[in-house]
């Protein structure tokens, strides 16, 4: 059988083409499953994440999944941030070393992600930032990549890619999992099946909310956003129906066609930022606590 | 002079990232009963290269729900942090007061909320 793949860009209309494809695998058993991309004219790189998430629906159902009529150029990125030597293509170099490349990651990982971080986040085509700006921005894919691991429930781990758009002064970095998505732990949490991903979501990002039982928490995403919103790049959300996007202009939710598979994070950095964000605080411990 | 004792986090984790809620139980879990039996505790952060909120929330905001804020700040100190930290750090210790002072939830409406028909 054969799926056609459409453009995959980090906004609605690419993750309802993404959740319409892992729709289509919940019914399938045993198959061999054509992705032909001929449709497909533009693919932005760190989709491959999301994108791993939805196959991970195909090969619960022991399919083999192949891609076919990938365009030439879009087949040199996938090969050069190594998603498509997940389905059997061969790496190419990435000479401009623009990728941060597609990785898999159990749920212990929380090291491993940090070596990958250091090893595609320096001295490579992404731009020089400032320590502070570089320090902010790690931190937040910690807090995004902990929360995976503890909240996501992904049997099949948590796959990370991320991108440099030099033109745009653009940096995007995805981290996706195929989990039970936010809204399973928040109806949980409140024993309310009739909770949306949507409202879900929203609630996620309300100030100190977290489903952890007896602790504080669920300051992630709220510290994330504050620091986004200075350095003027947007946040993106998708998990399960919810689809949210946060910039310094707003933020809105909406619900998509179809589920899915999971939760996807995108944080899309301003390179070009150059606020300070090393603080000489004169903060103490008894001012603190 | 009360005794000052101090945990040094690399140490205590094995680590210079704290990033786990696993390795912040580690710390908590070192820290209550030096504080309980009327120490002054010094948590050093020296060499640390990551903290996230995630981790001070379970290494220092668990804190609250044992001791009073007067127990909390007569006998404990934190070093080693930048600025930038301590200002996470100071989110965390005010999400964690909030958070004990009415552990129940905050807002009983999504016990009962109905949202869009998703399946």
């Amino acid at each position: 059988m054969q799926e056609k793949i459409c453009d995959i860009r980090s906004d609605a209309t690419g993750f309802n083409a993404l959740a319409a494809l892992s729709e289509k695998a919940k019914a399938l058993l045993f198959e061999k499953v054509d992705l032909d991309f001929q449709d497909c004219t533009f693919f932005e790189a760190n989709m491959a994440a999301p994108f791993y998430a939805v196959l991970t629906k195909y090969y619960e159902g022991m399919n083999v999944v192949t891609p076919t009529n990938i365009r030439s150029d879009i087949r040199t990125i996938l090969q050069k941030n190594r998603f498509l030597c997940e389905l059997g293509f061969c790496e190419l170099h990435d000479s401009n070393q623009t990728t941060l490349p597609f990785k898999r990651f159990k749920l212990t990982s929380g090291e491993q992600f940090s070596d990958y971080l250091d090893q595609y986040m320096h001295d490579r085509g992404i731009p020089k930032m400032s320590d502070g700006l570089a320090k902010k921005f790690r931190q937040s894919l910690f807090e995004i990549f902990q929360n995976a691991t503890q909240h996501s429930q992904s049997e099949q781990g948590i796959f990370v890619c991320g991108q440099f758009f030099p033109k745009q002064h653009r940096l995007d970095f995805t981290i996706a999992d195929a989990g039970i998505g936010i809204r399973e732990n928040v109806r949980r949490f409140w024993k309310n099946e009739k909770i949306s991903s949507c409202q879900a979501i929203t609630w996620a990002l309300q100030g100190a909310n977290t489903t952890r039982q007896n602790q504080p928490g669920g300051l992630g995403l709220k510290l994330i956003k504050d620091f986004l919103s200075l350095n003027r790049g947007k946040l993106l959300i998708v998990s399960r129906y919810g689809f949210y996007k946060f910039s310094a202009s707003g933020e809105s939710c909406r619900k998509l066609k179809d589920d899915f598979p999971g939760t996807c994070v995108n944080i899309e950095l301003n390179t070009n930022d150059t606020n300070r964000y090393t603080l000489k605080s004169e903060l103490t411990s008894s001012d603190i606590f | 002079m009360r005794e000052k004792v101090i945990i040094r986090v690399i140490d205590t984790i094995g680590s210079n990232l704290c990033i786990a809620s696993e390795d912040g139980q580690k710390v908590f879990d070192k820290t209550v009963p030096l504080l309980q039996t009327g120490k002054h505790v010094v948590i050093s952060f020296d060499g640390v290269s990551m903290l996230i909120s995630l981790f001070l929330n379970v290494a220092i905001g668990q804190l609250y729900g044992q001791f009073s804020e007067e127990e909390i700040r007569d006998q404990l100190e934190v070093t080693g942090l930048a600025g930038e930290d301590m200002e996470i750090l100071q989110r965390v210790v005010e999400n964690a007061k909030r958070y004990y002072t009415n552990p129940e939830k905050y807002d009983k409406v999504w016990a009962t909320l109905e949202g869009e028909d998703e399946e």
